[in-house]
């Protein structure tokens, strides 16, 4: 009842005082009548958007001064990631997967996010990572600098440098820390604390000569040793230690200025964790920063995952050593993976360490208070990922398609197939190493030689090529028997039909070798055992060994102070300025 | 999947009840479609039941031989010396009129021996060809079947390094 009164309080405040009693009442009835006697009121559905309708209505902006910021990236998770990672994760908890709330959506506010680099219509890490580290856009492949430097060209860094969000955190006396799944040296993380004209400058070895810009571990080494960075927690530990230096699991480093940078954090105070065992004896309570790499490269993908911590295990100690500092803390965490597991165009793992994500998600949001700390989850950049149908409800995410039960819920069961007969997975990427077309070599007795001896024996070749490659030579003249057509020579018309065919020869320079072979394929069977096996490579269209990133846009999911600011569709470099005014206001 | 139930099949009897009772129009055509559906359902149980992984003859994935700590399965050590078909891809690079080549669980675009950069997986498989190996695309599903020896051994020739392999092998696409 109480809802009508306000309902109708409203509208008359809408119509006005001298707006007649009785045409108002009227009005209201209906509108309140409509609302509760719809044959569609007592729905499930009804009355949970109902209920999110009434959230939203009570929602009230948060204004308070963040004392802390969560900056979660998920690297490569744009929406279409993240929806396959939604249903993945919804179906491994025994649901249809489509009906799961991953925690960043539950997260109060979102907004769209356009990623492009300002000279990538599709962009890359290191660019978008500075976009929200520092407030600008700049170049594809560039850390911490802006547009005026010219990729890989040191001289230009220290004029084109801009100063991340972290370094504003640190100044203001506030702790900060860095994780990622990745390299730590990688484009993501480095953007949090490193200015370079490569992201592939990640130790000296990877410097041109006369680069006078320090490599990124030794930036990292330096953030730690002058008090800018507190915690640094992942992988990459080749890019700290020298050549002749082999690690505590084994592996070389690559460093060739002799400099052992973990010995040099340590020396400067800091702890150090390499595995598992070392991880959990660190001393959270204890002064100094804290330096963790936990893989030679970049740590395992969550489902290979053996002796290191979790994604949610790092960002839980990270909280938990720096949340004593009162004047607050930043935390950049990076799931670097999923974009690993794209590019190999392996949804099982995207997915996996897309969960991983969620879960460090979670444990962000528990471990901290939503009044004083904003949390912002996003993706640097969406990749070329796309979704087929049509698929009943319960289809696995990282399967092949069933069809839909036109009687009830879940899927009918039977696979879905394409025009070829072949079933197809949900899942499928524009291009990469799941290309259904693939470089098959033509066996170098079939294969026709440029300077071949103009006779018939060139037919038959050629004739044995068409025929050893499935191909249809659709009406030309190949038939060894019958002569070539007045005017051309065997070879031409071979030249033609090679043409026609495809076939490309490559030579070894080296070598000298050569060898023929078309781009060609079909898509095979698939049952649903193989699309769902972790190892599974989801179809692609182009023949790509790596699988691309897309331009599409990503979601920014967003809680705590000035959460509100997100919204519409924004720039990805509007992200940094959220955050520094939910921190510092309008200073 | 591993272990992971399939979600369909329970909420599917639930809605084929309720499409029963529903009507008897809608029931009839349920059980015609339940019946096309026991169908595909056996045709899939017999392909599963050729891939289980049975000591011999059966087809193991390239993972299975690896713990996550990279020591060996037991399964893998309960198959060394024996003939086994592990299920994989073949790795570039591939040097013409050669009689081996590397086995990844998930495809390799680039030569990681070309490129000291690159991030060469540890769980992999050395495979010595009984004939030349015959080029197959990067990305194309193979098994291979030879016989499988676990130990450290560098090969004399090649000087590759492997912790497994499988020789007299002969591979086949999928």
């Amino acid at each position: 009842m109480s809802k009508h009164l306000s309902r109708r309080s409203t509208l008359g405040r809408v119509l006005g005082r001298t707006a007649p009693l009785l045409g108002a009442f009227a009005l209201t009835s209906t509108a309140a009548l409509a609302q509760d006697t719809l044959p569609q009121a007592d729905n499930a559905w009804y009355d949970g958007a109902r209920q999110a309708l009434q959230e939203r209505l009570e929602r009230q902006p948060n204004t308070n001064r963040a004392k802390n910021v969560i900056l979660m990236i998920s690297d490569g998770n744009g929406v279409g990631t993240n929806y396959a990672t939604r249903l993945f994760h919804g179906q491994q908890n025994g649901g249809y997967g489509d009906e799961n709330v991953l925690p960043q959506e539950s997260m109060p506010y979102l907004a769209l996010v356009k990623t492009y680099n300002t000279n990538a219509q599709t962009p890359d890490s290191a660019g978008t990572g500075t976009a929200m580290l520092a407030g600008v856009k700049t170049k594809a492949g560039v850390v911490g600098v802006d547009e005026s430097v010219v990729r890989g060209d040191c001289s230009q860094v220290e004029a084109g440098k801009v100063t991340p969000l972290s370094r504003i955190m640190s100044e203001a006396g506030k702790s900060v820390g860095i994780v990622s799944t990745a390299r730590l040296t990688h484009a993501t993380p480095a953007a949090g604390y490193a200015h370079s004209a490569d992201r592939n400058f990640e130790d000296d070895s990877d410097l041109p000569e006369g680069c006078e810009v320090p490599d990124i571990a030794t930036q990292l080494l330096d953030a730690m040793t002058e008090g800018f960075v507190d915690i640094a927690m992942g992988g990459g530990r080749r890019h700290f230690l020298p050549a002749e230096t082999v690690d505590d699991e084994g592996s070389s480093g690559r460093r060739t200025d002799g400099r052992d940078l973990v010995a040099e954090a340590q020396e400067a105070g800091a702890r150090y964790a390499f595995d598992s065992d070392s991880f959990a004896a660190i001393d959270l309570a204890a002064e100094g920063p804290i330096l963790g790499l936990f893989e030679s490269s970049h740590m395992q993908y969550e489902f290979d995952r053996a002796n290191e911590p979790s994604l949610a295990e790092m960002v839980e100690a990270s909280i938990k050593a720096m949340e004593g500092n009162e004047e607050g803390f930043f935390l950049e965490v990076e799931a670097g993976r999923v974009d690993h597991a794209n590019h190999g165009g392996n949804l099982h793992r995207a997915v996996t360490d897309g969960v991983a994500f969620a879960e460090a998600v979670a444990k962000a949001r528990e471990l901290t208070d939503e009044s004083d700390t904003l949390i912002v989850v996003t993706a640097d950049h969406e990749h070329a990922i796309a979704f087929n149908g049509y698929c009943g409800r319960g289809t696995p995410i990282t399967g092949v398609c069933y069809g839909i039960d036109n009687a009830g819920i879940a899927h009918n069961g039977e696979v879905q197939t394409a025009d070829d007969g072949r079933p197809y997975s949900v899942v499928g990427y524009l291009n990469g190493a799941g290309s259904v077309i693939k470089k098959e070599a033509i066996p170098a007795a079939l294969a026709m030689e440029a300077d071949h001896d103009t006779t018939a024996a060139n037919d038959d070749q050629a004739n044995d090529v068409a025929m050893a490659s499935g191909s249809d030579a659709g009406g030309t003249d190949t038939d060894s028997d019958a002569p070539a057509p007045i005017g051309e020579t065997g070879d031409q018309v071979a030249a033609k039909l090679l043409e026609r065919l495809d076939v490309t020869t490559e030579t070894d320079e080296a070598t000298g070798e050569s060898t023929s072979f078309r781009w060609i394929g079909s898509r095979g069977e698939l049952t649903q055992e193989e699309a769902t096996d972790p190892d599974y490579i989801q179809q692609a269209a182009i023949p790509m060994g790596s699988e691309t990133h897309s331009g599409e846009d990503v979601a920014v999911y967003a809680s705590g102070p000035f959460a509100h600011l997100f919204d519409g569709t924004v720039e990805q470099n509007y992200l940094f300025h959220v955050m520094h005014h939910a921190a510092f206001g309008s200073e | 999947m591993e272990g992971r139930p399939e979600h369909g099949p329970e909420h599917r009897e639930a809605s084929v009840t309720a499409g029963a009772v529903k009507s008897a129009a809608a029931s009839v055509a349920e059980r015609r479609r339940f019946l096309r559906r026991g169908v595909a359902l056996a045709v899939g149980a017999v392909s599963g039941a050729a891939r289980a992984e049975t000591p011999n003859g059966g087809e193991i994935r390239l993972r299975k031989l690896y713990e996550k700590n990279l020591s060996f399965t037991p399964l893998a050590e309960s198959l060394d010396g024996e003939i086994v078909a592990v299920r994989g891809f073949m790795a570039p690079p591939l040097k013409a009129g050669a009689s081996f080549f590397v086995l990844t669980k998930r495809p390799m675009a680039i030569c990681p021996f070309c490129d000291d950069a690159a991030d060469w997986p540890n769980d992999i498989v050395a495979v010595h060809t009984k004939r030349e190996v015959r080029i197959v695309p990067f990305n194309a599903d193979i098994v291979v079947r030879g016989r499988l020896s676990l130990g450290d051994e560098r090969d004399p020739e090649t000087g590759f390094f492997s912790r497994l392999r499988l020789v007299d092998a002969v591979v086949e696409r999928v």
